[in-house]
This record gives structure tokens, C-alpha cells and sequence, in this order.
């Protein structure tokens, strides 16, 4: 009886601590004062993030919510480099919480002015992410994915000429979505393992290079039936399915690369997996026809 | 006495339900007694403007009837400056947040039942404050428990405790603004970074910081107790299972952790070292064979089952060997033990490495003795799994009973040994071969 009692006081203590999870609302912006671009990084380890235009008249703002036993917000700009830190730090104590999914929540949205020139480098750790980076003004991207499932869209058109957008990924779910929304000279993309789509679809104002490598997983193209398309393709193990590109060289390229005003030229290595071809059609759906 | 209301701020259940209902009749009443009401307001600077006045006087009133849904309020007055060689605050850097708060939280702790604080460069006001339309303020401003009314200029950091910060239309702060238990209202324009907690603990009453601080440790007790328990019930459960189901293999790498601790131990420690290059290995060999690849997930599979199996059944053949050496020696003793089987073993083994983790779940919040119990319960863990994992390695998983003790050497085979009748003490009679073959023969 002395031993159910004991039993019984651990886990209502137990139970106890289970509700004392604190999580704190956290708020910072800065207004817009004439700046024209902006570098931001934005560093996020673990929850859920969202990202998206803001108000014109603010330069960044974020929306927090965060385990303050684990964690610190984040929020430094510097007004003569024109940067600002952004995002949620270890608060030192780690340890792991056995609760459930739910209680371990955390939320941040992050939204940037679409009037300044963006210079965004993001990094994530375990997280789910949704970013919305249409409409912005970005003239630059890098992102480092950890364990994370993120999901980067440009639904809108890119306001200003991005030179690069360079991401890498650990053990990550990837899609990106609209890349020709981007309007990126050139897109590099590094991935260890894990699932990703890369779809190139929106509109295209010029043309564009892409380097893909990715090691163990599948990958997956979404080609705009619009653009000349050039496919490279250096794989060990990984299958492949030209599905509609014709062999040319030492590539593939899509029927009229050579007469497409514009062209993605694009190359992949691959280890081990596959690599699939999904062509986009007019409205940018998903064409069942190879 | 700062809980008490401000006499311009008193309500009551009726006035609430009121106040809205007349706060045109008070708009108007206000324009009347402009100068009266506006000297009223403890915080209001004058301006000269009537209608700068009068715009700030209706905000006032509007103001005073949301803040009756907060907490009450002191009445506007300036700290005074904290005793000599007590430590100010620096306003000057406001980019961490979290830490400006734990400073402002050991700076505001009431002494002698006053707030006496000290902000280098700047002023410290407790209550509502409100920065005049042409009034312009130089320094950091520090405003406690009432909100921070600027309509006119701040050269400085502004920092709210336990209040908003509203920066109206027109009015200038220069630098950065920090709520703490507040939001801040950006009408008028701020030239640094905005920050807002929420929620703030600065004015936690005393008690109920160190109410809190007990409770925080019966907590982190009760959650690390349940933790242990948790942990040991699933080994328990996993234990009876292999029992159950596997008693001989269970059995025999117990005997090899018995007999070839340090053989199990070395073996253990060189198959951590080892299984991810051979993992690494696996993977390489099984892609190179190029037919293999088609194995690939399920080695990947088996390999992790594999080291998982090991690890966890080696873990509890340990603890089957240190039960079964105290039970054998407790009756040795001359104890009656009811049931001296595996269960039983594995059940007292468990307890006694569920004991040192137990004493970290009591006093691992200690300071430094805390530490020195964790590390040294996950030092012994360590040490008992590795050589567990090596025993179940040079077992073969139980398979095996070369290092168990248990095979016979040939000059034991004497007609003394294979005839000898045992009398008394029998679990304890130590046999050439060094274990008693109570098992096996």
C-alpha cells in the first residue's frame, strides 16, 4: 500500500511538472526609416516557423512564441551594417522534455518589408517551416536545414533580381515551390538525406542555372513546359527517368531548348536514390503527360 | 502603499459599468476643466496647446478606463536613486531582453518596502508617466508599474515594467523601446528596435519567487523521479519478456559478465567504438556489391535492432548478474528467500542501478553534489552497459559459453568433483572453474 502511494505521488508530481511548461510571447519590429536593404539572419532552432511580406512600413518584424526554459529570442539589428538577428537561441540548460508534441510548441512569424532589398540567410534546426518569400524584395538567399520539413514558396514574383539562392539541407523534407517566381541567376542546392522537390515553375524573366547535389534520397523537378530546359545528370546509384527530355551530348534537354528565350540549365549529382521529372504545365499544375 | 489606487483612477463597480456610457459627457466636461484636470493627471506634463491638450486629456480618460482592467496602478512619482554601492542599471543596451529583465527584477526588489533604483543617464519613474507634447527628454527612461505616454520627444532608450508603452502621433523616441509585461503602440516615430514580453516576473512578489523557487525544485524532483521510475518499469517490463522468453541466452551472458567482466568490459568498449565504422562498412560493402543495394533497408534495419538488442539486453543481463550475486549471498547467509529465480534477479539488480539514480532524482538540484551524483550514476551506468554489451558481443548473444564459466576444465574432472555430495552451502561453494555449476550440468 506504501508502495502505490509512492507510485501515485511520483507521477502526480510528474504530472504536475508537465504543466509547468512556460511559454512567453515575445514581439519585436523595427519601423522603416528610409533603409533600402536589409541583411537579415534569421536563426531558428526548434517549432514552427513562418515567414512572409510585411508592412511596407516595417522593416522586420517577428511574433514569438517560446519555451523561456530552453530559450531566448533573439533581436540585434545594427544600423550601420544595415543587419539584423532575428530568431530563437538555447537559453544554455537543454535536456530533453518528455511531454507531449503539442505542450513543446513553439511559433514565430517572421515577416520582412517587401520595399528594402533582402539579403535573407536563414537556418533552421528541427523545425516545421513554411516560408512564404514571393512578393519580397530579395536580392539574396542561404538556408541551412537541419532535421527540418519546410516548405519555401515564391507565389509571387520576386521584386528585385536575386543573384543566388544557395540552400543546404542535413535530414530534411524539402519543397520549393515557384522558383521561377524567384528570379535567381543561379540556384545551388546541397542535400544530404531526405526527400526534396524542387519545383520550377512561375514566371520566368530570364534565364537561369541551378546545381543540385544531393546525396542519399529522392529528387524530384518540376519543369516549366515554357522554359528550355538542360538537364546534367552525374548519378552512382540513384535511377532516372528522363520522362520527355531527350538526350543531347551529355545531357538531357526539353524539345526547343535551343530556340527557348528562356532557358534552365540545370545540374544534378546524385548518389544514391532517384531522380524524377514532373513537368508543370500553363497554370503551373503538376501535367500527367511525361 | 503603491496598491492603492490613484485617487484619478478610483472606480467602482457602477463607474466602470458608467464610464463608457459617459465618456462623451466626459469629453466635454474635460474641455471645461481643461487646466484642472490636466494638472490632475500625476504623470501630464503641460504643453501650452489646448488642443494638444485637450486630444491628450481624452486619451487620459479613455486610458483610465481600459487601466481598470489592470492591475492597480501607484500613483506617478520618481524613484529615488538606489543606496551607494548597490548597482545600477544600464538602459544602454536593451537587445537582450530576457536579461534586462532579470537585472530590472534584482534591481526593483522592494528594500525596506521602497523601489530605489539608479539608471546612469537616465530617470526612473514609478507609476503612469506621460513625456508633453513640448516637452523633449534627454536620457533613458525607466517606467514601472504605469504605462509610458510619450507624445513629445525621448533621446534616449525608453524601458516600460508592467505597462504599455504608447509613443502617440508625432512624438519621437530616439533610441530603442522595451516592454515588459506591456505592449507597445508605435503611432508616433521610433528610431531603434521594438521589443515586448508579454508577461513579466519583475514585480513577483517575494514570496511567491521563492514559493515559486520551491516549487520549481519539487518539480524538477517529482519530474525526475517519475523519469527514473518511468525508465525502469519499461527495463522491468523488457527484462521479464526476456525471461520469459529467453531465459538460457539471459542466463549465459549474465555468466560471462560474471566470469569476464574485464574481458566484456574491453570487448564492450571496443564494439562502441566500432559500430558506426562497421555500420559505415555495411552500407559501403552492400551499395559496392551493387545486388545488395535491394538489401539495404533491411540491413540498416537489423544492424540498428542488432545494436539495440545487445545494448538493452546486455544492460539487463547485468543486472540478472548483480541480482543473482546478492541473492546467492544472501542465502549463503542463512536468508530464506521465497523464489530465487531470474525475475527475482533481475527485479534486485534493477533496484540497486535504479538506486543511484534515484539519489540524483532527490538532490541532483544540489549545487555541485548534484553534478558529482549524476555524473557518477551515468558513469557506473555507463561502465555496467558497455560491459554488458560486451559480454552479449562475446556471448554471441547468449549463444556462446565460452566465457561463462561454465565449460570444465580437464583437471577438474576428478571423481571428487563429479561425485562429491554437496551438504550445506552449496550456492556458495566456489568450484574449480570458478562458478557454482547450478546451471548447465
Amino acid at each position: 500500500m506504501r508502495g502505490v502511494a509512492m507510485v501515485g505521488l511520483a507521477l502526480a508530481l510528474g504530472a504536475g511538472s508537465a504543466s509547468a511548461q512556460s511559454m512567453r510571447a515575445f514581439t519585436t519590429f523595427r519601423q522603416l526609416h528610409g533603409e533600402t536593404r536589409l541583411q537579415a539572419k534569421l536563426h531558428y532552432l526548434a517549432g514552427g516557423l513562418r515567414v512572409a511580406p510585411g508592412r511596407a512600413n516595417e522593416l522586420y518584424r517577428m511574433d514569438a512564441s517560446y519555451d523561456e526554459d530552453r530559450y531566448r529570442p533573439t533581436s540585434d539589428f545594427n544600423a550601420a551594417t544595415g543587419t539584423v538577428a532575428l530568431g530563437l537561441e538555447t537559453a544554455g540548460e537543454g535536456g530533453f522534455r518528455v511531454l507531449s508534441r503539442r505542450q513543446l510548441r513553439q511559433d514565430a512569424n517572421v515577416a520582412f518589408s517587401p520595399v528594402v532589398d533582402l539579403d535573407l540567410d536563414i537556418t533552421l534546426g528541427a523545425v516545421d517551416a513554411d516560408l512564404e518569400l514571393g512578393g519580397l524584395s530579395l536580392s539574396a538567399l542561404t538556408m541551412q536545414a537541419g532535421a527540418s520539413q519546410a516548405v519555401v514558396r515564391f507565389s509571387q514574383p520576386n521584386r528585385s533580381r536575386c543573384r543566388a539562392a544557395t540552400i543546404t539541407t542535413g535530414a530534411a523534407e524539402l519543397t520549393m515551390l515557384g522558383l521561377g517566381n524567384s528570379r535567381c541567376d543561379r540556384i545551388d542546392f546541397e542535400g544530404g538525406m531526405g526527400k526534396v522537390t524542387l519545383d520550377f515553375g512561375g514566371t520566368w524573366t530570364s534565364s537561369s542555372n541551378a546545381a543540385i547535389k544531393m546525396a542519399v534520397g529522392e529528387l524530384t523537378l518540376r519543369l516549366p513546359r515554357r522554359a528550355g530546359v538542360r538537364l546534367t545528370l552525374d548519378r552512382f546509384l540513384a535511377s532516372f527517368d528522363p520522362a520527355g527530355l531527350v538526350r543531347s551530348g551529355n545531357g538531357f534537354q526539353s524539345p526547343g531548348y535551343d530556340r527557348a528565350e528562356r532557358k534552365l540549365d540545370i545540374d544534378v549529382t546524385t548518389a544514391v536514390g532517384g531522380v524524377r521529372i514532373e513537368w508543370l504545365d500553363e497554370r503551373g499544375a503538376v501535367d500527367a503527360l511525361p | 502603499m503603491w496598491h492603492k489606487r490613484a485617487a484619478g483612477q478610483r472606480d467602482s463597480g457602477a463607474g466602470r459599468r458608467a464610464g463608457v456610457s459617459c465618456l462623451i459627457a466626459g469629453v466635454l466636461a474635460l474641455s471645461a476643466a481643461l487646466p484642472t484636470v490636466a494638472h490632475a493627471s500625476p504623470g501630464s506634463v503641460a504643453t501650452g496647446s489646448t488642443a494638444v491638450e485637450l486630444v491628450r486629456n481624452f486619451w487620459d480618460l479613455v486610458a483610465s478606463q481600459q487601466g481598470n482592467d489592470r492591475q492597480d496602478r501607484p500613483p506617478s512619482q520618481a524613484i529615488p536613486p538606489a543606496a551607494e554601492g548597490t548597482p545600477p542599471v544600464d538602459l544602454n543596451d536593451l537587445t537582450n531582453p530576457v536579461e534586462v529583465e532579470t537585472r530590472l527584477k534584482r534591481a526593483l526588489a522592494p528594500k525596506d518596502g521602497a523601489i530605489r533604483v539608479t539608471v546612469p543617464n537616465g530617470t526612473a519613474r514609478r507609476g503612469s508617466f506621460i513625456v508633453g507634447s513640448a516637452e523633449s527628454l534627454e536620457g533613458n527612461l525607466l517606467v514601472v508599474q504605469g504605462d509610458a505616454d510619450v507624445y513629445g520627444r525621448l533621446n534616449g532608450n525608453l524601458v516600460a515594467v508592467d505597462g504599455d508603452v504608447i509613443v502617440h502621433p508625432g512624438a519621437l523616441v530616439s533610441g530603442d523601446v522595451l516592454a515588459l509585461g506591456g505592449e507597445v503602440r508605435d503611432m508616433g516615430e521610433i528610431d531603434g528596435e521594438i521589443r515586448a514580453l508579454r508577461s513579466t516576473t519583475v514585480f513577483a512578489p517575494a514570496a511567491a519567487a521563492v514559493a515559486e523557487a520551491e516549487a520549481g525544485v519539487l518539480a524538477t524532483v517529482g519530474r525526475r523521479l517519475a523519469g527514473v521510475f518511468g525508465v525502469f518499469l519499461t527495463l522491468a517490463a523488457l527484462g521479464f519478456g526476456l525471461v520469459m522468453f529467453g531465459r538460457p541466452n539471459l542466463e549465459v551472458v549474465s555468466d560471462t559478465v560474471s566470469h569476464s567482466f574485464g574481458r566484456a568490459f574491453v570487448t564492450g568498449l571496443l564494439g562502441q567504438i566500432l559500430v558506426i565504422p562497421t555500420f559505415g562498412m555495411l552500407i559501403v560493402g552492400l551499395i559496392l556489391s551493387v545486388a545488395g543495394i535491394l538489401l539495404l533497408p533491411f540491413a540498416v534495419a537489423v544492424y540498428g535492432l542488432l545494436v539495440v538488442v545487445g545494448a538493452l539486453g546486455g544492460f539487463l543481463a547485468v543486472a540478472h548478474a548483480m541480482g543473482e550475486t546478492y541473492v546467492r549471498r544472501r542465502m549463503a547467509m542463512g536468508v530464506v528467500i521465497g523464489s530465487p529465480n531470474s525475475y527475482r534477479y533481475l527485479v534486485v539488480g534493477l533496484g540497486a542501478l535504479a538506486a543511484l539514480w534515484l539519489a540524483w532524482s532527490v538532490f541532483g538540484w544540489v549545487p555541485v553534489a548534484g553534478t558529482l551524483i549524476g555524473g557518477a550514476a551515468f558513469l557506473v551506468t555507463w561502465l555496467l552497459a558497455t560491459a554488458g554489451f560486451g559480454a552479449a558481443l562475446l556471448s554471441r548473444a547468449g549463444i556462446r559459453e565460452n566465457f561463462a564459466g561454465r565449460l570444465i576444465p580437464p583437471e577438474a574432472l576428478t571423481d571428487e568433483y563429479l561425485w562429491a555430495t554437496p551438504q550445506f552451502g552449496v550456492p556458495s561453494a566456489r568450484r574449480p572453474g570458478g562458478r557454482t555449476p547450478t546451471r548447465g550440468l
